[in-house]
């Protein structure tokens, strides 16, 4: 299994059950107690950690935003591989792909390139550089250069190099001409037309007018949605007239498939309610169903007989795989349903799909937290509001081999690890952290945070640490030869790290170190550890003085783990899915004092009255965090 | 400077340029360093793969471009990886384009790359290979091992993985600082200083 780095995820407050309903926040206003504490292997929880980087911060709240809870508008579209941008007028007439000559390979999805088959040939003879330029005649065809796919293996050559999408949507596979579909819809007006001039005589004989050869070929979808729609259409308007006569069949008629109550319900969802008649509800009456291709008939095709002799010649290396079938655009006007495309001779060129760019808000004062700027090719930020600039980031290294990580942590060996908190924003900021004694979960593992409460400084000016940095480095570099010295002299990890004291601290960061004593994956051990732990943990509690909070939090815990321990009903399971991962839920509240900003600031974490102007405020900000420190080793 | 008496591993220029001396540059001539760019052992830089067709407008002008390869500032070449201009035919005989690098771009160990263009901040992982007249825009993440394939267009701020490449994610708005080269910069060269923390 691979080695897990350590990692640090910060969970969104959107999904914070007190803040959904208030009601069960306000039964245990105090700090969080053991049934609140955050368990990072909740289902739920999957949904709400991310790394510091995908976090964006609302200045107006106060409050942390994650991408699952912003809400997201479009800015412009543009097609990932020509990076033109595609005006939102083409996308509702033209779709959601790019109608340049930018395909990917139905094969491999590699990018497809146009070239000539003309003058392939001509440049295996090397001819001179100072030769004509060969000219670009001849069919074009769009050719993968990754898996040597080309369109001529589905038939498909194009007359010009440009405007392939055009040319593509002209052609079936094989070469044979398509119709598109501004012909397609030309030729169902000259039919509706013609239909309607047949109209009047024999609405019933429609095989009379036809005649065209239409029966061979089958419809394309949209001449049957055209043609079913008016034929139904007709139907209604007859059953409208004739009325009366069938009025004792409404009962029935009213729930079948074929009475115009359903269909016109039915019509009105697809065509947009246009058709709907209110009048319409009253009549009933059954009607008959299509009975020919002009009708909207189509009968299906359960011949299978020539996919069998197909899969025969050319084996199972013939057939698509399910995500080629799936990235397979659906074409207008021909049937895309479930194994049309089965073999590799049917696949067509994919367009790109267009991508975004798009601007997110805040959820709650809807105020914009990021917005890009509109052209494609710029990659600068109008609005950038990241939760990285407001919230200090949380590095975590292992305390006597910073350089290399141990593959695996060594269950019921006591580890330190140093988690550095560096601090963005330019005052000061005190942090409270705060952490379970024993990881949720079935294993639990011992977690002893050194120092709770620490104050970093303000992140103040690069120049002013480059002018500091003189006499500032040394001390730094001096203490680390120390730490150095002492770990080569082979010093235990625990003299060093003293309990509620900082282990470095620099300019706008504070290191600190966390003691944890994995715990064991043996499912026998299981029930041991569960009830001889609570001694353990009255020996942390000494070590965590300073703090009065964490003492209640962690007596309230301790009892109830006494009570779940009493109980005993142990899980034993075989070890699941990342179970032997060490993850660290932190409660990590920050205060600082900021500059007012002015009366708008009354809600989100302000606790102060934002009266007086040129007062400090002072500002909170707490949030659940996971510390991901490693798999442990199953022994 | 470099003929310092305990030679170092690196040959630093005045631009700030850290060239490792197991390095393998070709053709010399035709490679453009901005500066501060870090270039690790057994590195190899293909400049004499140059244009041998010159473009119809550049050839009446001033000598035309000879540059095969150019990079910009802050770039990391980390150890076994391999820079080599895209070749293709153009006008119907087979010619080398150069590759052109932005800044704060990082390859990783034993990537081989091929493209056209690749723009700033771009963080290409360890065995990548990317494809002959590739483009990567700017902010562009490729994780390990993956194939690039040819003539690919990488949009700015994709994630990109597999074989063949396809764009798998976002570069979150939170991610951009992640890619900047400069402190990555002081931690090698014959002074190594360590990594702020």
């Amino acid at each position: 299994m691979a080695p897990l780095s350590p990692y640090t995820y910060i969970q969104c407050p959107c999904s914070d059950p007190g803040n959904l309903s208030s009601a069960t926040r306000s039964s245990n206003p105090s700090s969080p107690a053991d049934e609140d504490c955050f368990d990072p292997r909740a289902p739920r929880s999957n949904y709400s950690l991310y790394p510091l980087e995908y976090l964006l911060f609302c200045d107006d709240c106060h409050q942390i935003r994650c991408p699952r809870c912003v809400a997201e508008e479009i800015v412009a579209y543009y097609c990932p591989s020509c990076l033109f941008e595609v005006p939102s007028s083409n996308l509702k007439s033209e779709g959601n792909r790019c109608t340049r000559s930018c395909f990917q390979c139905p094969v491999c999805i590699g990018p497809l390139s146009v070239s000539s088959l003309e003058t392939q040939p001509e440049s295996n003879l090397l001819s001179a550089p100072d030769n004509a330029p060969a000219p670009h005649t001849g069919p074009y065809i769009l050719s993968c250069s990754y898996c040597n796919w080309s369109s001529t293996e589905i038939g498909i050559t194009f007359d010009k190099p440009n405007n392939i999408h055009a040319q593509l949507a002209k052609q079936r596979n094989g070469g044979t001409t398509r119709l598109t579909a501004k012909e397609r819809k030309d030729r169902r007006k000259d039919m509706a037309q013609s239909g309607l001039r047949s109209q009047s005589p024999t609405p019933a004989s429609p095989a009379a007018t036809s005649g065209t050869g239409q029966t061979q070929e089958p419809l394309d979808l949209e001449t049957q949605f055209t043609n079913l729609k008016t034929f139904y259409q007709r139907q209604l308007a007859e059953s409208n007239s004739s009325h009366g006569s069938s009025m004792d069949l409404s009962s029935l008629g009213d729930l079948g498939f074929a009475s115009p109550n359903s269909l016109s319900r039915i019509m009105s969802i697809y065509t947009g309610g246009g058709l709907h008649d209110k009048k319409a509800k009253a009549r009933a009456g059954v009607m008959r169903e299509a009975l020919s291709p002009d009708e909207g008939l189509q009968l299906s095709d359960l011949d299978e007989s020539p996919a069998i002799a197909h899969l025969h010649t050319h084996g199972h290396a013939g057939t698509i795989t399910t995500e080629q079938r799936l990235a397979q655009p659906p074409n207008l006007g021909e049937p895309h349903l479930h194994g049309a495309t089965r073999f590799e001779s049917t696949l067509r060129p994919i367009p790109y799909l267009l991508r975004t760019k798009r601007s997110k808000r805040c959820p709650i004062c809807r105020h914009i937290i990021s917005k890009p700027e509109a052209k494609v090719q710029t990659t600068r930020f109008r609005i950038r509001l990241v939760a990285g600039s407001y919230i200090p980031s949380i590095t975590i290294k292992p305390l006597n081999n910073p350089a290399a990580l141990p593959e695996t942590l060594e269950p019921l060996k006591p580890v330190q690890y140093v988690l550095t908190f560096k601090n963005p924003i330019f005052d000061p900021v005190k942090i409270t952290l705060a952490s379970p004694s024993k990881t949720p979960g079935r294993f639990g593992s011992k977690v002893t945070v050194l120092c709770p409460q620490f104050e970093i400084d303000a992140n103040t000016d690069v120049w002013d640490e480059a002018l500091k940095d003189g006499g500032d480095a040394s001390g730094t570099s001096r203490k680390r030869q120390q730490q150095q010295q002492q770990q080569r002299r082979g010093d235990d990890g625990g003299q060093q790290a003293e309990a509620g004291k900082i282990w470095e601290r620099g300019r706008n960061w504070v290191s600190i170190v966390v003691e944890v004593v994995p715990a064991s994956l043996r499912l026998d051990r299981l029930a041991t550890t569960t009830t001889g732990k609570g001694q353990d943990e009255r020996e942390t509690k000494e070590v965590r003085d300073d703090d009065d909070e964490e003492e209640e939090e962690e007596e309230e815990e301790e009892e109830q783990e006494d009570r779940k321990g009493k109980k005993a009903i142990v899980d034993t399971s075989p070890l699941k899915e990342d179970e032997d991962v060490l993850e660290i839920p932190m409660f990590v509240r920050i205060e600082w004092e900021a500059d007012s900003v002015g009366d708008d600031m009354l809600g989100g974490g302000s606790s102060a009255p934002a009266r007086d102007k040129d007062v400090k405020e002072k500002r909170e900000l707490a949030y659940w965090c996971v510390l991901g420190l490693g798999r442990v080793r199953q022994d | 400077m470099s003929r310092r008496p305990p030679r170092g591993e690196y040959i630093e220029t005045d631009t700030g340029n850290k060239v490792a001396r197991k390095a393998t540059l070709v053709g010399t001539q035709n490679i453009i360093l901005g500066g501060k760019t870090v270039i690790q052992p057994e590195v190899m830089i293909r400049g004499d793969l140059i244009r041998s067709v010159q473009a119809q407008s550049s050839s009446g002008g001033a000598p035309a471009s000879n540059t095969a390869v150019a990079i910009g500032r802050y770039c990391f070449l980390s150890r076994g990886c391999c820079l080599r201009p895209p070749g293709r035919l153009y006008k119907g005989a087979f010619t080398y384009m150069p590759l052109r690098i932005g800044d704060h771009v990082f390859v990783g160990p034993g990537s081989v790359v091929q493209a056209a263009f690749i723009g700033n901040h771009v963080h290409i992982g360890s065995k990548v290979a990317v494809g002959e007249s590739a483009i990567i825009k700017d902010y562009v993440r490729i994780l390990d091992g993956s194939v690039v394939p040819p003539n690919m267009v990488i949009p700015s701020f994709s994630v990109v993985a597999g074989q063949p490449a396809r764009v798998i994610g976002e570069v979150p708005e939170g991610g951009h600082e992640a890619f900047e080269l400069r402190d990555l910069y002081k931690t090698v060269g014959n002074n190594p200083q360590p990594a702020p923390s």
